[in-house]
Parts: C-alpha cells; structure tokens; sequence
C-alpha cells in the first residue's frame, strides 16, 4: 500500500530568475541564476548534489535535448542528470522527479531545474510543433488560446451562465493577478490593468482576449530537496516539505470517446483529488492557505476554482466576482501575479509557483506576503483540456 | 468528322455539383481594378475556392452527390485541368475518399476544359455493362488583372453513367481542332489568352457549329427541337452566333454558370447539365457540347429522373458574396502574404505513414470496437473504457452529421482566411475526434449545433509542393445569396 510522500522530502533551498524579455541572457545564464539563488539558500556545495532533473518543455527552441545543458551550465559534478518533459507540467514534472528520488533514498540531495527562453523564438504565444507524422495527417493545429477557449462556451452551456456574466469573471481573474503582479519585483508585467481595458481588448480566440491570454516569457526557477533529517542537520529550523505531488494526463477519453461536456478538466480534478488525499488535506477550501494554479488563461483559472474542489460547481464566476480569491480575498489565486505577470517560459512555471508557495510559507513574500500559511498548493495543467496533463503539489510546514 | 446516331444502352443517372461557398462579387474586383484599365467580367459572381479546397476537393463534394443512391461503381474518372499533382493519379485518391473498392478501376484525365465532356461520351458508349463516375473539378490558378482571373471559377460536377433510364445519348460528334484560344503550361502555369474576336469567331466557324450540328444530324434532331442547350463557350457571345447559325432557340444553360459562378471547366457542362435535367421532361432533347481543343458535341434524350440535378440550381442559389478583392487573390493564389513565423511550418509527409493510414484517413474510416463503440482513429487498444482490445471494425465517418461538443475562432493560429475555426465533434455511436471547422458563413456554430463532413485539403507543405487531405466539419446548411 503506497503511503505518499507527506513530509518525507523537504525543500532546502529555492531560486527564481526574474521573469521577462531577457534579451541579454540564454538559457544557460538563466539556469546559473536560477540555481545560484536556490544554492545559497540551501547553504550548500554544488558537490553535493546527488542528482538533478532538467525540466525543458521545448527543446529544440530551448536548451536542446537531453539534460547535458543542465549538467554544463552548472558545471555539476558526474552526477545522473535527466531531462523530463510534460508539456505545461514540466517544472513540477522536474521536482517530482528530484522529490522522488530524495524520498526512496536513492540520493540525499536532489536538484530539479526548469528553464524555458521563448522570447528568441519570436513568436507571440507559444511556438507551433508539429503533432508527430501521424497525428499531422488529421489533427488540427490549434494555437493554445484556442484549444482552452473551448472550455468557455461548454462552461457557459452546461451551467447556464450568460456570455457576458462570464466574460466579467474571466476579466477579473486577469484584473486580480494584474494587480497582484505590480507588487512582485520578478513578475515581467507590473502595471495594474483597468477593468474596461480587459474588457475591450482583441480577440484572440472567441471569447478570449488579448487580456485572457497570459504570454510567454523567459526565465528559470530551482529547487533543491533533501530529506527533513539532513535539513535539520544543516541547520534549518522553520522546514517547507511536499506534502503532495500528483499528476494525471488523459488518455484520449475526453478528445475521443468520453461523455466529457468539455466544461471542466476531468485531469485536475484526479490529481487533486490524490494530493488531498496524500497531504492528508480534508478541508482544503479551509486548510489552504493560497495556490497557484495553471493561468494559462483567465478561464482555465475560473474551471481550475471548481476542478479543484475550491469553489462549488457552477459558482466560480461568484466567487471570483465576489473576490474571494483576489489578494485579501478568502483564498487568493495568484498572489504572485501568476502567469498572466509572469508569463508562461513553460519548463519553469511550475517550479515557479513552488517558489512562491515556498516564499509564502516561510514569510519571506514581502509586499505580497499573506500573514502566515500552512498550506499552499500549486498547479499545472499541460496540452489542452481534451487533452491534457494536470499535476497538482501541495507544500507546507514540517510537522 | 465522326458523327453517329447512337440509341446505346447507357444514360447518365446520377448527377452532382459543388461550389465553394464563397462567390466575388465580379463589380467589386472592377472597381478594385478601375485604375489599372484591366479587368474581365463585370457582372455577377465568381465561385472562389476556399483555403482548403482544390480540383479534387471540389470534385469530391460533387461526386457524393451524384453516387448517392447508385449501386456498385465500376470505373471512376476524374477530369481536371488544374491538379495539384502531375505525378500523383488524384482519380485513386477519389476513391479513398468514397471509400469505394480499391478494385475500382480509375482514370484521371485532362488537357482541355473538353475532359469532362470527353469522359462523359465515352462513359456513355461503353458497352461493359458497369456504372462509371466522372468528377470533374477545377481550382485554376490565374494572375491578377487577367481577365479569365475573373472569368473562370472554382467547382465541381460530376456525371454517373450505367445502364438504365436517366438522359440517354441519341447522337454525337467530335472534332479535334488545335485553336490556340488559351494555354497554360508548367512554365506558365496562369492562362495566356488569345484576341476575344479571333477565339469567338474561329471558335464558332471551325468547331462549334460543324460539331454541333454533326451531332445534330448524328440524332436526327433538328436544332429547333432541342429543349435545352449547354455549350461550353470559350468567350462570351459564341452561343449566340452558333445558335442563329443552326437556328437553336433556347437559352444556353452554360451561360447561367458563368454568370453567377464562372467558367469551371472540365466541370462547366457536367454542372449545367445538372440545371437542364432538373425541369426536364420524359422526351426532352439536350444538347451538350464541350469546347477545347475542338469539341465533343453530344445529344441526349430524357427516359426518367437523374438523381442528384437539383444540386445544380441549389449550389448557384447558396453561398456567401464577398466583395475584398485583396481577400480574393490571396485565396485564389495571386497575392502572396506574408503570414508571419506560424505559417512557417514544416510539415514533410512520411511516405510510410501515409501507406500505413492514408486510406483510412482519406476516408475518414474510423473503427468499432468490441462494445459497439465509434472511435477515430482506429487503436490496438479502444478508447472506451472496459472494453477488450481486439480487431475493430471499419465505420465511415464522413457520412454522419456531427454535433458542437467545444468550439472556437482561433485568431491565433495561423490559417490563410482567419480565423480558424476547430474544435471537438461527437458523432454518433460514440466517436469524438478534434476537427477542424470550415466554411462558416455567418454567426459560427454553438455548442450542440449539427456539422456535415466535408473533404478539404488538411496540409500544404509549399516546400516540396505537396498536400495531404482529411474530413473538416461545416454547417449543414448555407445562405442563400442575396440577389
């Protein structure tokens, strides 16, 4: 019987580049930064390092294949290094990985480094890959604003809500992180955004528009763990540990068989399911003590409120309305300004959240900081919602 | 010249056409055109082919129709004067997708607008007893300020030829001519045309009138009798001279096409037989002739109903006016924008993986599996849960009507005519597959809204020069044109 990883692993030290058009640095430069953050707060050597996993979702626009980058750019000693790639999951994908092998014992120390430069691909929103020789004979190739727009109509139809009562929820979504981003040194937008401007914007995909859409961005962001033990052996005291990290990915039932009504995302509501169920969570609405979801785009952060259990089925334009999860709301979303400020460099996203559920828990959040957490649970969702990967972490507090 | 009288067993049966939904206002690309002097037509429309859309396509959409209650086919033929392969028999693929036998023995002919016409007769005096189909389709490429650009349009007939009742062939003639009218050729690829009063009148002299009335003669018609005339002019005003030169007194139902849709072709006289037979009766005469290179003049005599006519009149009443003469010749070819980095990928078709799929993708043929269920593409494992995995069974998709399960207007990706509509469709017996949806007119599909399949092209790879075609949903029904 599997007993989960609650407190097995604790996370020693973190790191986050500023995120943004870093014209002036590659991957390589961002990675070193990224890891030199993390290092000092881990108040490690580099030589102690067991293992590492690289997290880069687009390879042959980014740091090129295999985890060899990794391994280069930090001038790591002959340890195993692995690249692991899962689409928008890849970053928790990457600590996943690292979390894993600290908890089977495998090695003490463990590295997970995501990293993404898409600004020198030139293209605005996300690069287009071929689907594989048979897919690209008939699959479409919808950009990522299309295939999550989808969710807005079906979520529309299947809980009666009026076109426009969903477009003002969608926009206060992205009006929340927008004022929340302005607060975060590191976020790559840091204005505050009007109501009417979102409202007002483009289309992008029917009924997302240029406000809906977070955009791309480069940046990287790191984590090394170790056991709780070995933590408090180098001193710690005040110990984040993974409480829970699941992950589920579709296998074709919703794009191609299932009576799935496309409204919501079955992946996240199973991955969330385990990591309460792993972190031994029974109250999350009370427990938690803010997330970090997938914002790819205003309504897959509305569909993420319900698929995750954090607002009942049909009213999470309500609660968003209601402000529930703004910054002082009841559990706020996004406090960091998520990736509609930080943009979506997709290897690091992932272990971008973690950075911010780890600042918060240990009060370190500044301007941002939300009194004190306990819990604090992050979420990726890769592909598109018929199609998708969904990896949910919760952290917290040793004890 | 070769003249017979002829009471042959077969008639055409069946009969099909197809426009792209899309119809240029021919005034509005005039006026586009006014400062340069150049020009064409000035009046009604030109069927435009949609991004997606090619010969064969449009054959395609014209061929369902005209096989729709037939039995077993024979022989398919299809005529075109502008595919999109010189290498590469687009008949075969015609029957991919029909998904009819691959035994089908196929044909693809070309050379002249006169194919179709040429495929018609012969399909008419052969004497094995089998149905043959000829599609015929055009997409032809022209240059801005030609006036043929404007002239010719985008479509698709088609004929089922066997025994039985229908319009049966009482007479025909031909007659070869090299009248250089118009050419294209690999190295100009766009038409080059003649003088219109050279064309018109060594057209009319030397092989309209002695091919018509040859045929004439072959039946043991006279002119007068004849109900109704299809004639495949090469410049307007041919029909008229021909017609006061062997005293034929209707209308020529080829007229019609042009006007509101254009010239199409090797599918130009199939599609107007289409609006002769429609309000035919028992006895009528019809004359048709197919013009280049010379002429296949042919005389039918209507013993019954053809199936399919209507669709004729039904495709020249539908579809949606459009006055952007920049739109117009970006989709016809003639305007080459630059569409940015996402146009820009690469997409090599592996010769192996279309051998592997290819036919069922052509065919939109999906697999049934243990428990019933539908599923596209066909797996070793089925998608539905809790059933064996064991051999599906083949079931075609591009029959049924989908409906809207998610859908949205991407203006994201890149897609020549913006924007790019897709999303996922249910079908029933359980299949649900991601498609694109294309030929929206007016308010896009909702969720739960019905969608036909139709055949389009799904990839161009304009590196090499080649293009793959699968099923996209549309709108079952379209607008009728405003007058």
């Amino acid at each position: 019987m599997a007993t989960g990883i609650r407190d097995k692993v604790a996370i020693l030290g973190m790191g986050c580049t500023s995120f943004g058009e870093r014209w002036n640095m590659g991957s390589e430069e961002l990675m070193v930064e990224a890891f030199t953050e993390a290092l000092a707060d881990a108040g490690i050597e580099r030589k102690d390092i067991g293992a590492a996993w690289l997290g880069a979702a687009l390879d042959d626009v980014n740091v090129g294949n295999s985890a060899l980058p990794l391994a280069f750019a930090l001038r790591l000693p002959p340890i195993p290094v692995t690249r692991v790639e899962n689409m928008c999951a890849t970053g928790t994908e990457a600590l996943r990985a690292a979390t894993y092998a600290v908890a089977s014992g495998a090695c003490d120390i463990a590295l997970a480094l995501g990293v993404e430069k898409l600004k020198d691909t030139g293209y605005g929103g996300l690069p287009l890959r071929t689907k594989g020789l048979a897919n690209d004979l008939w699959m479409p190739y919808g950009s990522a604003p299309g295939s999550f727009a989808q969710l807005a109509g079906a979520y529309a139809r299947r809980h009666g809500i009026a076109a426009g009562d969903l477009k003002r929820a969608m926009a206060h979504v992205s009006w929340k992180s927008h004022q929340n981003g302005a607060l975060n040194p590191k976020a790559h937008l840091r204005k505050p955004v009007a109501m009417d401007t979102i409202l007002n914007a483009p289309l992008i995909a029917d009924p997302l528009g240029l406000f809906d859409c977070c955009g791309v961005s480069d940046g990287a962001a790191c984590a090394i763990v170790t056991t709780p033990d070995i933590a408090r052996g180098l001193g710690k005291t005040d110990i984040v540990t993974v409480k829970a990290i699941q992950l589920s990915a579709s296998n074709g039932w919703e794009s191609q068989h299932g009576a799935w009504d496309g409204s919501y995302v079955r992946n996240t509501r199973e991955a969330s399911r385990r990591a309460y169920a792993e972190a031994g969570l029974n109250d999350p609405r009370a427990q938690l003590g803010l997330t970090e979801v997938h914002d790819c785009f205003s309504i897959t952060e509305l569909v993420t409120m319900e698929d995750l259990g954090l607002s009942d089925e049909g009213r999470a334009p309500f609660d968003i309305l209601d402000g529930k999860f703004d910054r002082e709301g009841e559990l706020p979303c996004q406090i960091d300004g998520g990736l509609k400020c930080f943009g979506h460099p997709v290897g690091a996203s992932g272990l971008r959240m973690a950075y911010e559920v780890y600042s918060q828990l240990l009060g370190r959040a500044g301007a941002r900081q939300r009194g004190t957490v306990d819990f604090g649970l992050t979420h990726n969702l890769g592909g598109a919602p018929f199609n998708s990967v969904a990896a949910v972490s919760i952290l917290g507090r040793l004890g | 010249m070769a003249t017979k009288s002829i009471k042959g067993p077969n008639s055409v049966k069946g009969l099909g056409a197809y426009l792209p939904l899309l119809r240029l206002d021919r005034q509005a690309a005039a006026k586009a055109l006014r400062w340069s002097g150049l020009g064409g037509p000035r009046n009604g429309r030109r069927a435009v082919a949609a991004f997606d859309e090619d010969a064969l396509t449009v054959a395609v959409e014209a061929a369902r129709i005209a096989v729709r209650k037939s039995g077993p086919i024979a022989k398919v033929v299809l005529a075109t004067t502008s595919s999109p392969f010189t290498e590469r028999a687009q008949a075969g693929l015609l029957i991919d997708a029909l998904h009819l036998p691959a035994e089908t023995r196929c044909l693809d002919v070309a050379g002249s607008r006169r194919a179709g016409v040429s495929a018609l007769l012969d399909a008419l005096l052969a004497g094995d007893g089998g149905d043959t189909l000829i599609a015929a389709g055009e997409n032809r490429p022209g240059q801005a300020g030609n006036a043929l650009h404007l002239a010719w349009g985008d479509g698709g007939a088609a004929a089922l030829v066997g025994p039985g009742d229908g319009a049966r062939l009482i007479g025909h003639a031909s007659l070869a001519h090299d009248l250089l009218d118009v050419y294209a050729s690999p190295a100009h690829p766009t038409p080059y045309q003649s003088e219109e009063r050279f064309i018109r009148d060594t057209a009319v002299a030397a092989v309209l009138v002695p091919a018509i009335g040859a045929a004439l003669e072959a039946a043991a018609v006279e002119a007068a009798e004849i109900a109704a005339a299809v004639v495949h002019e090469p410049v307007s005003g041919c029909y008229k001279a021909v017609a006061a030169a062997l005293g034929l007194k209707v209308p020529n139902l080829a007229e019609a096409v042009t006007e509101a849709a254009g010239d199409l072709g090797t599918a130009h006289v199939l599609f107007a037989l289409g609006l002769a037979l429609e309000t035919a009766k028992t006895g009528d005469r019809i004359l048709l002739a197919g013009f280049g290179s010379g002429c296949d003049a042919l005389v039918l005599e209507v013993t019954g109903p053809v199936a399919g006519a209507g669709a004729a009149a039904a495709a020249l009443a539908q579809g949606l006016g459009f006055a952007d003469y920049v739109r117009f010749l970006s989709l016809s070819g003639a305007l080459s924008l630059d569409w940015g980095p996402r146009s820009e990928l690469e997409q090599k078709t592996s010769a192996s993986v279309l051998e592997r799929y290819g036919r069922d993708f052509t065919g939109f043929i999906g697999g049934r599996d243990a428990g019933g269920n539908t599923q596209f593409p066909k797996t070793r494992l089925p998608v539905a849960p809790d059933v064996e995995a064991g051999p599906m069974t083949d079931v075609r998709l591009a029959d049924e009507t989908g409906t809207v399960v998610s859908i949205t207007a991407d203006r994201l990706n890149y897609c020549p005519d913006p924007p790019f509509y897709f999303g996922l469709i249910q079908f029933p017996g359980g299949a649900r597959v991601l498609m694109e949806v294309t030929d929206i007119a007016a308010a896009p599909p909702a969720v739960g809204d019905a969608l036909t399949m139709r055949f389009r092209v799904k990839s161009a790879d304009r590196r090499r020069g080649f293009r793959t075609y699968f099923w996209k949903a549309a709108p079952v029904a379209r607008p009728q044109l405003e007058a």
